[in-house]
Order: C-alpha cells, then structure tokens, then sequence
C-alpha cells in the first residue's frame, strides 16, 4: 500500500516573543490553509519529551521548522531526534526582508505579525514541491 | 546592578501545537505572567531544554516551578524532571476541565468558547498555585531568582527566563555546577566587597541558590573564596 507522501512542519513554541507566535502562526497557515494536504504539524513538545509516535514522524518524513529566534530549538531538536531538517526557516531573516511586518503580541498578534506568518507560510509553500521531490527521491534511491 | 534574590515561580507551558488544549496552556500561562501574575512569574520555552546551554537546564532547580499541560501525555512536566528539575506543580487542562464540566475544547489556532473558559480556569488554578508556592518556604528549594543578568554570557535568543547564571568550580577536585554564581560575584563586587571580609555572606549567597553538603562547607568555601579572589582580580585587570 502506497501512501501519501507528506512533510512535517515544526514551529518552535516559543512564549517569549511575539516571533516565537509567529512561527507558530505561520505553521497553521501552512498547514490549514497552504498545503494541508502536503504536510503534518508536529508538536515541539513531543520531542522534548521523546515522544515515540512524534519520532517516528520526523525520522520518516522531511522536516521544515520555523524558529522564531537565534536558538533555534526546532531546527535542533529535529537534528536531535534523527530527522533531516529539509528547510530551515528563520523568523527574523524573514522579518529583515519585510520590516515593515513588525510582529507585536505574544498571546495575540497583531495584524502586521499575522501579515508576516501569511508571507512566511507562502514562501514555505512555493518550495514544498521541491522538497517533497527531494525526500522520495532520498527515500527511493 | 544585579537584582538579587527576587521571589518569583517559573511556569512552563507545553504550547503543544497540535491540539487545542495545547493553545490553552500556552495563553493561560501567558495570562498569568503578563495579566494575574506579573513580575512574580517567570517562563522558559520548554524545548530550551535540550537546545539551550547548562543555564537554561537549571531553570527548574533554580526557580520553583508549575508545569502546565494539555494532555495527559504531560510534556512539559515530564519534560522539565527529565532535563531540569521535578516540578513543583503541575496542572493538566483535559483533566481540569474535566472536573469543571468544560464542554468539547476545539481551535487549535482560534479557541472555541470551552476553550476560552478552560484559559480563564486554567489561568486561576496557576495564580493560585503561584500564591501558595511564594506563601511558602519549602527547605532545600529556594523561593528565589534573578532578574535580567547583565553579565550573562549567553546573549542570543528568547525573551523568556533562560539562561540562568551557572558555573563549575573544583571542589576538592570534583567539578561541582553552582547556580547564580557569576551574579553572586558581580553582584558582590559591584557592592565594593573585597575578599578577605567576604567571605560569610558569599557563603551565604551561595548556600541560598545550592545545597551544600554538611561536611564539605569549609572545602565550598575555600574553593569559592579562591574564585570569587579570581574573579576580583580578571576584573580589575
């Protein structure tokens, strides 16, 4: 049986900047509205956790994370649990090209934050093609 | 100068993206740190456990902590005693709602209305929680904490209350990590407290952030004494 193949996105969860809620923003929009068909949100936490289920996800798909700052916990934390980081996506080099989408508000963005996420989930989406190519073609090889 | 001690409790939020409750524990844990609770609480991202430095690791050793779940596959208490300390609290929304008679919690990204009233529950439980900790002075768990290090090595990143102040000192040859400690000597020496009279309150300091073993105190204080001598001297350098 042959399934559909899918990419795993992971924000970052970060609580203590508004781009921490953008890049979780951002993974909504991708995955709701962008490409849902595509890809599979996968909680931050799980990882931390080990969780075996949430592992197992990111060791057998391409992972895309979006980190809201410099640490970037996504992006290791993938790393961490034996998963293949496809694309790294920053926040705040997102945000330098678009200043004028200054994201304010933790618990609630505000209009130019969800702005950002919108623009970060789009350029996400116009290279999910390429990376979907990329991870069978890895898987088949 | 260094803020030093300041009471505060450390609330980690799962902020599981992937189901609604875990967007209740994100914005109830917000609610209190910026709304109920402000300037008594303190939070850290959860995965900064195993992507940040030693500093981040301490958090919960280092501030008395409430994790805060969505379900009972509880993250971030279960995460926080594996790579930090144990929990002081713990709240899990399914089972908090569950006990209120909360309806079906929906929206990961836009809460419905049981939703929002798990935030509001789960936001009171936390304050109280939070209340109950700073009325009490549990032994061997300070009630304490530090704001905005200034010296802190680790710059980058998140504006949540990681990258707490630690520092490994050779104790009778034995590597021992000591929280706060570089605060403790900024703070000491911005006080103009030179070495050879301060001995007793470095002590002091020092025994309120760790556990200092009964029958290693002198060996803790000569060793400390020896660095924060270091410390004085790399500094007026």
């Amino acid at each position: 049986m042959s399934h559909h193949p899918c990419v795993v996105v992971i924000p970052c969860s970060g609580i203590g900047k508004a781009f921490g809620t953008v890049s979780r923003e951002a993974a909504y929009e991708l995955c709701e509205n962008f490409r849902p068909a595509d890809t599979n949100l996968v909680a931050l936490s799980k990882l931390v956790l080990g969780e075996e289920e949430a592992q197992a996800r990111v060791r057998s798909n391409a992972a895309v994370t979006i980190d809201g700052c410099a640490l970037m916990c996504a992006s290791k934390l993938v790393k961490l649990s034996g998963g293949t980081v496809a694309r790294e996506i920053s926040v705040l080099d997102v945000f330098r090209r678009h200043k004028r989408l200054k994201p304010e508000g933790i618990a609630e963005l505000n209009e130019a934050g969800k702005k950002l996420a919108r623009v970060i989930a789009a350029e996400i989406s116009e290279t999910l093609d390429e990376v979907l190519a990329e991870s069978q073609g890895g898987h088949h090889a | 100068m260094p803020n030093l001690p300041e009471r505060k409790v450390g609330i980690i939020a799962c902020s599981g993206e992937e189901l609604a409750v875990g967007t209740v524990s994100r914005l109830a844990a917000l609610k209190v740190l910026h709304e109920l609770r402000p300037g008594k609480t303190v939070t850290i991202c959860l995965p900064l456990f195993l992507a940040g430095g030693e500093g981040d690791r301490a958090f919960a050793r280092f501030h008395p902590t409430i994790t805060v779940d969505g379900c009972e596959l509880r993250c971030a208490a279960r995460g926080t005693e594996m790579y930090s300390g144990k929990p002081t609290a713990s709240v899990v929304i399914t089972e908090l709602a569950a006990e209120n008679g909360v309806g079906h919690i929906d929206g990961r990204r836009t809460l419905n209305q049981a939703g929002q009233k798990a935030v509001e529950l789960t936001a009171e439980r936390l304050t109280s929680l939070v209340d109950e900790i700073l009325a009490t002075k549990t032994p061997g768990k300070p009630l304490v904490s530090i704001t905005a290090p200034p010296e802190q090595p680790k710059a980058v990143g998140c504006a949540c209350g990681s990258g707490i102040p630690v520092q490994t000192v050779s104790i009778e040859g034995q590597p021992v990590e000591l929280l706060a400690l570089p605060l403790i000597f900024s703070n000491l020496r911005e006080r103009g407290r030179a070495p050879d009279v301060v001995a007793d309150e470095l002590m002091a300091s020092v025994e309120i952030y760790n556990a200092v073993p009964v029958g290693a105190k002198a060996a803790y204080r000569t060793a400390i004494l020896r660095e924060y001598v270091a410390y004085c001297r790399g500094g007026m350098r």
